[in-house]
C-alpha cells in the first residue's frame, strides 16, 4: 500500500481543507508557547456555554449558572487545589496572627551576652530581639526551631518571613493588574500608539530577563529607598521593580482577549442603542476579563515570591535586622555543615509556599480556563 | 583592524547570522525580517539606556569610592574624564551607543587594563557549558515523560508525572542546594563517595548544578510536548492510520511523535532566557565563574561597563533566540505563516 508508506500526504490532505486551523485551536496555540491565547477561533462566550453545559449536566437541579459560578463550582471540585488553597490561607493566616500569639508565650527568662536581663516573651519571640546567650540553639520549647547565628527565634523570623513574601506578592499583583488590564484594555480596544507602545516595551522586556532587571534596580536604587522611606523602602523597590517587569505579559493577555470581545455581537448590541465606549469597556470588555487575569495573576505569585527571595539572598532585597526567607537562607547557608537546621526550616516553608501556590494555580487555571484542559 | 581581529569571533557568528537571515529572508519574506531586526535594534537601545540611567542615577560615586585613601581632587578629576564621567549624561550615552557601533563595550573601570569584551569572554563559556548541557538534558527528560503522559493521557501515571513535573518547576534551584549540599556534608561524614558541593571545570562539580537546573526546567519540555502529543493525536490522519489497521506503535511513532515535536522548537527561545534567569541562582550557590556571578560582582562593586556588556548580551541572546525560533519554526512548518 502506498498510502502506508507516506503519512504525510495524509496530513497534507489534511490540512489543505483548514489553512490555519493549526495555531487557531487552543492546544496548537499553547504549543505555539502564545502569550495571546486568548486569539483563538473558539469565542468566549461559546467557552462560557460549554463550561455551563457542563455544570448543568453534572448538577441535576438544572437550573442555570454563570460562567463565574461554573468556573468556582469546577475549582471547588478539585480536591488537590482545594487542599493547597487551603494550606495557602492556612500561611497566610499563621503568619499574620501568629506573632501576635507567639509574642504572649512563654516564661520569663534570662537572656542577654551575660545572661543577666530578664525578658519576656515579647522580647524574646520578637523576630528582631538578638540573645546573645543562645546562639545557634537547637530546638526547645523556648524555641522550637531553634535560634540563628545570633539569637534571634527562627520561628519567629520565619513567620516575619512569610509576611514579606506576601506583601511582595501583593504589591507585585496590584500594579501587575492594574496597569496590565488598564494598558492592556485600551491597546486592544483603541489601538494606535498604545498598542505600538505596548508591543515594544513587552519586546524590551522579554530581552531583559526581569530578575536582572530587579537585581540591578535594587542593587542600584537600594540605598536611597532605604534612607528615604526606612526599611520597608527596599521592598517597595523590589516590588516595583518586579511588578515593571511582569505587567506586559499581563498587558497582552489581556489585549488579545479585548481584541477578541471587541468584535462580539454583543458588544456591536451595546453600540447601537448608543453606549458610550467607555460604558463598553467598563461593563462589557473589563468584566469578560476576570478569567484569563485571574489565571495569570494566581500564576505570577509564585515567580513573585521566588524572586524576591532570590533578590533577599543575594543580599539586595531585605536588609537584617528585616526578616525574609531568602535573607534566613543565606544567612544559615554558611552554617549549614555545622547547623543545617538553620537552612532547612526557612528553606522547607519556602518550598511549601512555593509549591501550594503553584498547585493552586495549575487548579485555578483548570476551572477558569477550560480549554488548557484536555 | 585591530579592532576588526579582536573581535573576530563576535564577527564569525554575525556573519553566520546575517547569512541564516538572507536564506530564511528569501524564503520567508524579507518584510518581517526587517521588522524584526528593528525590533531587535530597539531592544539594544532599550536595554543599555535602562541599564545607563539605572546606572546614572545611583548613589555615590564610584571615583571615589576607587580612590580611596589616594584620593586628591585633581586624580579624581582626571580619572573621572577617563571614564568620560565629567560629561552631561546625554553624551555619556551617546559616547556609549558610539562604542557599540564599532563591536566595543568599552573598558571595565574596576581593572581598566581589561576590555568588557575579553571579561566576558573569559565567563562566558563557563555559563554557555552550564546553559546548555542543562537544556540537553532537560529536553531528554521531559520529551519521553511528555510523550508518556500524553498517550496514557488522564490516566494514574499522567498524574502522577505531571504533578512531579509541577514540583520540580514550582521549586527554585536555590531551594534544592541547599538540600543537595547537605546530603554531601552527610555523605562526606560518613566516609561515603560523594559530589563537590562549590567550584566548575571537573566532572564532581560540574555534574551537580547542570542536573539541578535541567530538573528546574524540564517541566517544560514536559507539558509542551503532552499538549502536543494529544493534539497530534485527536487529527484526522491518526484516526485514519489506526483504522486501517497499523499497529499503536506504528501510528505513534510514525504519525503522532514527528507531527508533535515541531511545535517544542517554539520553547527553545522562551527555555533560554529561563536559564539566563536560572544562572544568577544557580552559579552564586554553587561558586561558579560565570557570567551571571561576575554580573552580581560587578553590580555590587559599581563596573557599569561590565554591568552593561552583561546586559547587553543577554538582552541579545535571548532576542536572537526567539528571532531564530520563530524563524526557524516558519522555515520547518508551511503553514506557519510570519509574516
Amino acid at each position: 500500500m502506498k498510502i502506508e508508506e507516506t503519512p504525510d500526504n495524509f496530513q497534507a490532505l489534511d490540512t489543505v481543507g483548514a489553512v490555519g486551523n493549526q495555531p487557531s485551536t487552543p492546544e496548537g496555540i499553547a504549543a505555539l508557547g502564545g502569550t495571546e491565547q486568548q486569539t483563538a477561533g473558539v469565542t468566549q462566550a461559546e467557552l462560557d456555554r460549554r463550561a455551563e453545559t457542563e455544570t448543568r449536566e453534572a448538577t441535576t437541579e438544572g437550573q442555570s449558572l454563570s460562567p463565574l459560578q461554573a468556573s468556582m463550582r469546577r475549582l471547588g471540585r478539585d480536591r488537590r487545589a482545594m487542599f493547597f488553597m487551603a494550606l495557602v490561607l492556612i500561611l497566610i493566616v499563621v503568619s499574620y496572627v501568629g506573632p501576635l500569639v507567639w509574642t504572649r508565650v512563654g516564661p520569663t527568662i534570662l537572656t542577654g551576652a551575660a545572661g543577666l536581663d530578664k525578658s519576656g516573651p515579647a522580647s524574646y519571640h520578637n523576630y528582631v530581639f538578638e540573645d546573645l546567650s543562645r546562639q545557634n540553639a537547637n530546638s526547645s520549647s523556648l524555641h522550637p526551631f531553634g535560634t540563628d547565628a545570633i539569637g534571634r527565634d527562627i520561628l519567629a523570623r520565619i513567620m516575619a518571613g512569610v509576611n514579606v513574601s506576601i506583601e511582595v506578592a501583593l504589591l507585585v499583583e496590584i500594579m501587575d493588574i492594574g496597569l496590565g488590564v488598564t494598558i492592556g484594555t485600551l491597546a486592544g480596544y483603541y489601538g494606535g500608539w498604545l498598542a505600538t507602545f505596548l508591543d515594544r516595551f513587552t519586546d524590551l522586556m522579554f530581552a531583559f530577563p526581569g530578575l536582572l532587571f530587579a537585581i540591578l534596580a535594587a542593587a542600584t536604587l537600594g540605598p536611597v529607598f532605604q534612607s528615604r522611606l526606612g526599611l520597608p523602602g527596599r521592598l517597595i523597590l523590589v516590588s516595583m521593580a518586579l511588578g515593571i517587569s511582569v505587567w506586559p505579559f499581563m498587558a497582552r493577555l489581556v489585549r488579545g482577549q479585548t481584541l477578541q470581545l471587541r468584535e462580539q455581537q454583543f458588544i456591536e448590541a451595546s453600540r447601537t442603542v448608543g453606549s458610550s465606549n467607555r460604558h463598553i469597556i467598563m461593563s462589557h470588555i473589563v468584566p469578560n476579563l476576570f478569567n484569563i487575569v485571574i489565571v495569570a495573576a494566581t500564576l505570577d505569585v509564585v515567580n513573585t515570591i521566588v524572586s524576591e527571595a532570590v533578590i533577599s539572598l543575594l543580599g539586595l532585597g531585605v536588609q537584617t535586622p528585616g526578616s525574609s526567607l531568602g535573607l534566613m537562607i543565606n544567612d544559615a547557608a554558611a552554617v549549614i555543615a555545622v547547623y543545617p537546621w538553620e537552612v532547612v526550616w526557612p528553606t522547607a516553608v519556602l518550598a511549601i509556599l512555593v509549591l501550594a501556590f503553584s498547585f493552586m494555580g495549575d487548579g485555578v487555571q483548570d476551572a477558569f480556563n477550560p480549554r488548557t484542559k484536555d | 583592524m585591530d579592532q576588526i581581529l579582536s573581535n573576530l569571533p563576535l564577527l564569525i557568528v554575525v556573519v553566520l547570522l546575517v547569512g541564516f537571515l538572507v536564506y530564511t529572508g528569501f524564503h520567508i519574506g524579507p518584510r518581517f525580517l526587517v521588522r524584526r531586526i528593528a525590533g531587535l535594534v530597539f531592544v539594544i537601545l532599550g536595554v543599555s539606556f535602562v541599564t545607563f540611567i539605572l546606572g546614572y542615577l545611583a548613589p555615590g560615586d564610584v571615583v571615589v569610592n576607587q580612590l580611596g585613601v589616594h584620593y586628591t581632587v585633581a586624580g579624581a578629576r582626571a580619572l573621572r574624564h577617563l571614564y568620560g564621567l565629567d560629561l552631561p549624561w546625554w553624551q555619556q550615552y551617546g559616547n556609549y551607543l558610539n562604542q557599540l557601533l564599532h563591536f566595543s563595550l568599552g573598558r571595565s573601570w574596576l581593572t581598566y587594563s581589561q576590555t568588557v569584551w575579553s571579561i566576558l569572554s573569559q565567563f562566558v563559556p563557563v555559563s554557555a557549558t552550564l546553559g546548555l548541557s542543562s537544556l540537553v538534558l532537560a529536553a531528554i527528560l521531559g520529551i519521553p515523560l511528555g510523550m508518556l503522559a500524553a498517550v496514557r493521557s488522564n490516566t494514574r501515571y499522567d498524574t502522577v508525572i505531571q504533578t512531579v513535573a509541577l514540583a520540580f518547576y514550582a521549586l527554585p534551584s536555590f531551594v534544592i542546594i541547599p538540600f543537595y549540599a547537605l546530603a554531601m556534608v552527610w555523605l562526606n561524614y560518613q566516609g561515603l563517595p560523594h559530589l563537590q558541593v562549590s567550584g566548575w571545570g571537573t566532572w564532581d562539580t560540574m555534574l551537580a548544578p547542570i542536573v539541578i537546573t535541567a530538573i528546574n526546567s524540564f517541566a517544560g519540555y514536559l507539558r509542551y510536548t503532552r499538549t502536543s502529543v494529544i493534539e497530534v493525536l485527536r487529527q484526522d490522519y491518526v484516526r485514519t492510520a489506526r483504522a486501517k489497521g497499523l499497529s499503536e506503535r506504528v501510528v505513534l511513532w510514525r504519525h503522532v511523535f514527528k507531527n508533535a515535536l515541531l511545535p517544542l522548537i517554539t520553547i527553545t527561545g522562551p527555555s533560554v532566557g529561563f536559564v539566563v534567569t536560572g544562572l544568577f541562582i544557580t552559579e552564586n550557590l554553587f561558586n561558579i565563574p560565570g557570567i551571571g556571578q561576575e554580573a552580581l560582582n560587578a553590580i555590587i562593586s559599581r563596573d557599569f561597563p561590565v554591568v552593561q556588556g552583561v546586559t547587553i548580551l543577554l538582552a541579545v541572546t535571548v532576542a536572537l533566540m526567539n528571532l531564530v525560533t520563530d524563524v526557524t519554526y516558519g522555515l520547518v512548518d508551511p503553514r506557519i505563516k510570519v509574516a
